[in-house]
């Protein structure tokens, strides 16, 4: 995970780990714990699956207070991104930090919230397609649809 | 025609059809209610302040919101305006047990005033309450899978919304379908949580007990079985909703019953619902 973190910013960041999962929390939180193991603990942060680590929105959101790799969007680019389609020249208001070709930006709507992350793939003052979405929070439609399946089959 | 028909008539409701207004929650740990109400008025979604809720909002609108950009951010929850009566109800200062989490409505309404310890048997529900923490940025809720049954430890406040035999406007075919022998299994269960909610708690501390029951045997006869063999008491609910039943199948029932409140779907244009607080003395 610090890996993940290091490609954002150098800023120091204290974590919990249970089995494969990365959680932020406080240590006031910390004594509220019962003596079982814990599903969810503070701010999920991510997790190794395979050896590679997967942020989470949490993780994104911690980052995006900590960092200035960061690209602002339109609001027609923000509805691009969270459906999964790359961002082009004409969707972004504003990039800080790094725009080398390979470098990872968080995606920022105009309010300054975190809508996921991508990869830039092109050049802002040349090319149409700048940066690939690597992680979207149009994920969490997903994960709903695949939550009522799973709900309707139990019922069944 | 159902006999949970006859039931109602002598509760004094009905079974009556209504649409329960599409309702959302204000994840106030991102945003001002006010702010969300500028965003989401601009896209051209109908708001109506619900009229007994803190930050709560009727809304209509043209496209599915859950495509919105604001719901993928957390900054609203879809909630029925009932089910958001608990958490208000039981308004807690500190540490809080929800017993029966998943999928985590009430307790992301919650971990907006609290720390809260979320319990929750169910696998396949637990996975909904942790994609809902993480849709809601939510940083300070411990969940476990674990039978609510199983805790141990003490805690001032405690939310149980118990595992329930629904109402009918849930689900279609509910009344075909619902059973006394379903209801009386629920009910046993109830009288189990609540019986170890109660153990739970420390003194003076509060219980909110909840169903989208409407049936007594779910609600206010689990909360004769507490009042009979606990030492707790009934407190007042400053809610929307009928009185509790002190009377009903040939039972009479503690005086104090009334202050629970019971919603009929058809009379709050919500689902239906049951609410009760006590305190343990």
């Amino acid at each position: 995970m610090l890996d993940f973190v290091s490609k954002f910013t150098n800023k120091e960041l204290k974590f919990y780990k249970l089995n494969n999962k990365y959680f932020l929390a406080s240590p006031e939180l910390d004594k509220c714990r019962l003596d079982n193991k814990e599903q969810y603990f503070g701010l999920f942060l991510g997790e190794d699956i395979n050896d590679e680590f997967k942020p989470a929105f949490g993780l994104l959101d911690w980052l995006s207070k900590n960092s200035t790799e960061k690209i602002f969007v339109k609001d027609i680019g923000e509805m691009d991104f969270l459906y999964g389609k790359s961002l082009r020249s004409r969707h972004i208001l504003r990039v800080e930090g790094e725009t080398k070709i390979g470098f990872l930006k968080l995606v920022q709507n105009e309010h300054d919230e975190n809508l996921g992350y991508g990869k830039i793939t092109g050049d802002f003052t040349k090319t149409q397609q700048v940066l690939k979405p690597k992680l979207d929070r149009g994920l969490f439609l997903k994960r709903e649809k695949k939550d009522k399946q799973l709900s309707s089959e139990s019922k069944r | 025609m159902s006999f949970l028909t006859d039931r109602y008539k002598e509760m004094g409701g009905e079974v009556k059809f209504v649409h329960s207004k599409r309702c959302i929650r204000v994840n106030t740990k991102k945003i001002s209610v006010e702010a969300l109400k500028t965003r989401l008025e601009k896209k051209h979604i109908e708001l109506e302040k619900v009229p007994f809720l803190k930050n709560a909002f009727f809304v209509k609108s043209k496209f599915n919101i859950v495509s919105s950009p604001e719901y993928l951010l957390g900054l609203f929850y879809i909630q029925d305006a009932a089910s958001q009566i608990p958490g208000e109800v039981l308004n807690p200062k500190s540490l809080t047990l929800d017993m029966c989490a998943a999928p985590g409505s009430k307790t992301t309404q919650l971990c907006e005033k609290v720390p809260v310890v979320a319990v929750d048997s169910n696998k396949d529900r637990i996975i909904a309450l942790e994609n809902n923490l993480e849709r809601l940025g939510i940083d300070n809720c411990i969940a476990y899978l674990l039978d609510a049954r199983e805790v141990n430890k003490k805690f001032d406040y405690i939310l149980l919304d118990a595992p329930c035999s629904g109402n009918y406007i849930l689900e279609d075919g509910w009344l075909k379908k619902t059973t006394l022998k379903r209801i009386e299994e629920r009910s046993y269960l109830q009288k189990e949580l609540i019986s170890k909610a109660i153990s739970l708690l420390n003194k003076d501390g509060v219980l909110v007990y909840s169903t989208c029951s409407l049936e007594p045997e779910e609600d206010e006869f689990v909360i004769q079985f507490a009042l009979e063999n606990f030492n707790v008491k009934l407190e007042k609910i400053d809610c929307i909703g009928d009185n509790g039943l002190t009377k009903i199948f040939g039972k009479k029932l503690d005086p104090s019953m009334k202050y629970c409140k019971r919603l009929w779907p058809y009379k709050t244009n919500t689902i239906g619902f049951f609410v009760a607080r006590l305190r343990k003395c």
